[in-house]
C-alpha cells in the first residue's frame, strides 16, 4: 500500500471563483485535514476514548492500584485461598463480589487479579511503544536512505528488507530470547531489565521492514518532484533535503505505520509470554492467559479477564489505526 | 520460463543456507554452554557450568572445532551418511542427516518424518478454507458493494482480524471441545489409519485457522474485486451481452485474483509460524510445538531442522506464487 501524499496538497482545488469567496479558503495541511476527518469519525472517537483509557491505566498505574487498594504483592496464600482446591476463600468463581479485591484472587498463589491486570496493561503498552517508536525510526532512515540515495545502498536495504520479510518471526523470537536473557541476565534485577529489552529488540528487528519499504517507495516518487530537484540545484546539503523537504512530506505512511504498528506490538508480546518467552520480573497478559488456561473450567473469570483487556485493546488499536489510514488517505474522500 | 525457474531456485536456494548458517551461528555462540543441556540429562543435573564433565561434552559434540567445519559437517551429512558420537554410543545416521536430538537422542530426520504430515495437514486443509470462505464472500460482497449486508460484512470481518489469532485458538479450543464438546477432541491420527477419524480430528482445528485467516481474505479479495469490475473490459463483456456469472467468474475474478495470491504467498510464513500457537493450544506434536519445546532447551540440531523446514516451505511457497500469477494474468512474463 502506497499513501500519495503528494496529492494532499491539491485538496481545495480553487476553482473559478470571484474575489471575495477566494479570500474564504484557507489551506490546510494534511495533517490538520486528517485530524478534522478524524473528529468526524464515530469509530474512530470511540477508539481513541478506549485507547486514551488503556493509556491512563498504563501511565498511572501505581497511583490507581494504591486509591483502589490492591497490590501485586504476594500474600500468604493461605489467607486468601483454600490450600484444599486452591480456589479463592472470598469472591468469584464460588463465592459473590469481593470489594477488596474486584477482579478475584488468583488460584494458588492469592495475588489480586486486579492489580496484576493493571500492572500487566502497563508492560503491554510500555513495551509496544517503545517497540513502535524504535522500529518506526529505524524504518523511516532506511527507507529514506534506500529511496533517496539509491545505488548501492538501495539495493543492499530492499535485500535485507526481502531477507527478513521471508524469516520467520515467531521462531526467530523463539530463538533469540531465551539465548539473550542467558547471556546478559546475571541476576533476578538484571532479568527483569534484559527480558524487557530482548524482547524489544526482537520486535524492532523483525518489525522495520514494513515502513521501510513505504517510506522507500514514497522517497522514489518525492525525489523526482520539482521542489526537492529545486532544493538540490540551490546546493542544498543532502541531509537537509531529507529533513526538512522530504520529512515534512512523509508524516502520514510514518503516522499509519507507527499507529498500525502499536496492536501488532501489543499482541506479539501476550502472544510471546504466552509461549513462556516474554518478559519476567513484570507482570504480563500472556502469562496470566497461560496460568489461567488450566483453571478455565472451576474459574473462567480468571481467564477472561486477561483476554478481554487484550482483545480490547488490540481491537480499539487497530480500528483506530485503519480510521487514521482512511482519514490520511485522498482517495476515500467523503 | 526455464531461466526464470532457475534464478529464483537459485536465490531461493540462498536464503534457505543462509538462514541456516544464520540459526547454526546463533546456537553454536550464543548459549553460555550448547552441551549444557545433554550432560544435564545425562548426569541427572551434576553437571556445574565449568566442570571438566561439561567441556568433555563440548569436545565430544565438536563444539570446540571451528564453527565453519561444523557447519561443513552437518550440511554434508544431508548428502552423505555419517555417524555422530555422543559420550562412547556412536549413532549411525543416514543421508538425508540432520543430527541427533539433544533430548532423546533420536534421529532429527526420523522425528521430522513423524511429524511434518501433522504441520502440513494442518497448513493446507488451513489454506484451502482461507480461500474456498473467504474469495468467494468477498466476491458476493463487490457485487453487492454498498448494502447493508456488504458494510456489515466489512465492519465485521475487520473487527474479527484484528482479535490476536491465539486468543481466537484458544478460547475456541475452551468453549467448543472442552466447556460442551461441540467438536470432537483435537488429535492426529494418521490419514492412510482411518481418513474419516483424521478429518474429524482436525475439524476445529481447520475452522478455526480457516475461518480467522478466511476474513483477511473477504477484505483483499472484496477490495481487488470492487476495483476490478469498474474496469472497461468488464463493462465491454457485460455490453456482448455475456451471462453475469461468465463476466463474473471468467473475466473480473481472474485479474481480481493476482493480488489475492500475492497475499496468500506472504501469508504461508504467517501460516506455518501460526502452527506454534495452533499446535501449542491443541497439543498437537507437529513442527511448531517441536521447535518451541527445542529453543527451550537449545537443542540445535532440531532447532536447525525447524528453521530449514520453514525457510523452504517458504521459499517454494514464493515461488510457485510467481508461477501462479503468470498464468492468472497473461501480461506478466517470467523472464
Amino acid at each position: 500500500m502506497t499513501l500519495p501524499v503528494a496529492e494532499l496538497s491539491t485538496e481545495n482545488p480553487i476553482g473559478p471563483v470571484g474575489e471575495g469567496e477566494r479570500k474564504k479558503i484557507a489551506g490546510r495541511s494534511p495533517t490538520r485535514i486528517a485530524i478534522d476527518r478524524l473528529r468526524k469519525d464515530p469509530i474512530a472517537v470511540v477508539c481513541f476514548a478506549f485507547v486514551l483509557l488503556f493509556v491512563i491505566i498504563a501511565v498511572f498505574a501505581g497511583t490507581i492500584c494504591d486509591l483502589l487498594g490492591v497490590s501485586t504483592e504476594t500474600v500468604r496464600a493461605s489467607t486468601r485461598i483454600d490450600l484444599v482446591t486452591l480456589m479463592p476463600l472470598k469472591g468469584p468463581p464460588n463465592h459473590g463480589f469481593d470489594p477488596e479485591h474486584p477482579f478475584g484472587v488468583a488460584p494458588g498463589s492469592g495475588t489480586d487479579n486486579l492489580a496484576v491486570w493493571i500492572e500487566g496493561c502497563r508492560t503491554s503498552m510500555y513495551l509496544a511503544s517503545v517497540s513502535a517508536i524504535l522500529s518506526t525510526i529505524i524504518g523511516v532512515t532506511l527507507g529514506l536512505l534506500a529511496g533517496f540515495l539509491g545505488g548501492i545502498f538501495d539495493t543492499v536495504i530492499s535485500f535485507m528488507t526481502d531477507l527478513f520479510l521471508c524469516f520467520p518471526f515467531l521462531l526467530a523470537a523463539l530463538a533469540v530470547a531465551p539465548i539473550i536473557n542467558e547471556r546478559f541476565a546475571t541476576d533476578t534485577a538484571k532479568l527483569k531489565f534484559v527480558s524487557f529489552y530482548a524482547l524489544v529488540a526482537i520486535l524492532v528487528f523483525f518489525g522495520w521492514m514494513g515502513v521501510a519499504r513505504l517510506v522507500r517507495g514514497e522517497v522514489l516518487s518525492l525525489r523526482e518532484r520539482e521542489f526537492v530537484k529545486a532544493a538540490r540545484v540551490i546546493g542544498v546539503p543532502t541531509h537537509r533535503i531529507l529533513i526538512r523537504e522530504m520529512l515534512p512530506n512523509l508524516i502520514a505512511p510514518i503516522v499509519v505505520s507507527f499507529s498500525l504498528g502499536l496492536p501488532a506490538y501489543v499482541s506479539a508480546e501476550a502472544g510471546l509470554s504466552f509461549l513462556g518467552i516474554g518478559v519476567f520480573g513484570r507482570e504480563s497478559w500472556g502469562r496470566s492467559i497461560a496460568a489461567a488456561t488450566k483453571y478455565w473450567e472451576e474459574y473462567p473469570l480468571f481467564l477472561l479477564e486477561p483476554v478481554i483487556g487484550i482483545a480490547v485493546l488490540v481491537v480499539a488499536l487497530n480500528l483506530l489505526g485503519d480510521a487514521i489510514r482512511d482519514a490520511f488517505d485522498p482517495k476515500t474522500r467523503r | 520460463m526455464f531461466s526464470f525457474l532457475v534464478k529464483r531456485l537459485l536465490s531461493g536456494a540462498m536464503i534457505v543456507v543462509l538462514v541456516s548458517m544464520m540459526v547454526f551461528l546463533l546456537f553454536f555462540y550464543g548459549p553460555k554452554s550448547p552441551a549444557l543441556e545433554l550432560c544435564r540429562r545425562d548426569t541427572h543435573g551434576r553437571c556445574g557450568e565449568t566442570s571438566p564433565r561439561l567441556e568433555q561434552y563440548e569436545e565430544r559434540l565438536g563444539y570446540n572445532n571451528p564453527v565453519y567445519s561444523e557447519y561443513g559437517k552437518w550440511a554434508k551429512g544431508l548428502v552423505q551418511d555419517r555417524t555422530i558420537y555422543i559420550g562412547s554410543t556412536g549413532y549411525k545416521c543416514e543421508a538425508p542427516c540432520l543430527g541427533l536430538s539433544y533430548r532423546d537422542r533420536t534421529l532429527v530426520t526420523d522425528q521430522l518424518k513423524e511429524r511434518f504430515p501433522i504441520t502440513l495437514s494442518l497448513a493446507v486443509g488451513a489454506s484451502l478454507l482461507y480461500l474456498m470462505i473467504g474469495v468467494p464472500i468477498g466476491v458476493l460482497a463487490a457485487r453487492r458493494r454498498g448494502s447493508f449486508a456488504d458494510k456489515a460484512l466489512v465492519s465485521s470481518t475487520l473487527v474479527f482480524s484484528s482479535i490476536p489469532y491465539y486468543l481466537v485458538a484458544l478460547l475456541s479450543m475452551l468453549l467448543l471441545t472442552l466447556s460442551t464438546h461441540v467438536f470432537p477432541t483435537v488429535a492426529y491420527h494418521p490419514f492412510l489409519d482411518n481418513p474419516f477419524k483424521w478429518f474429524s480430528g482436525f475439524l476445529l482445528v481447520w475452522l478455526v485457522m480457516g475461518l480467522y485467516g478466511a476474513t483477511a481474505y473477504t477484505r483483499y479479495s472484496r477490495g481487488s474485486m470492487v476495483e476490478v469490475l469498474n474496469e472497461d473490459y468488464v463493462r465491454t463483456a457485460k455490453a456482448k451481452g455475456l451471462k453475469d456469472r461468465v463476466v463474473v467468474i471468467r473475466h473480473a475474478l481472474r485479474s481480481a485474483l493476482v493480488p489475492v495470491v500475492t497475499i496468500f504467498g506472504l501469508d504461508v510464513a504467517f501460516l506455518l509460524s501460526g502452527t506454534v500457537f495452533t499446535e501449542q493450544i491443541f497439543d498437537l506434536d507437529g513442527i511448531g510445538k517441536w521447535g518451541l519445546e527445542a529453543t527451550y532447551i537449545k537443542d540445535l540440531p532440531v532447532v536447525q531442522a525447524t528453521a530449514l523446514v520453514l525457510a523452504v516451505a517458504v521459499v517454494m511457497a514464493n515461488i510457485i506464487v510467481d508461477i501462479v500469477y503468470s498464468v492468472l494474468d497473461p501480461r506478466v512474463r517470467l523472464s
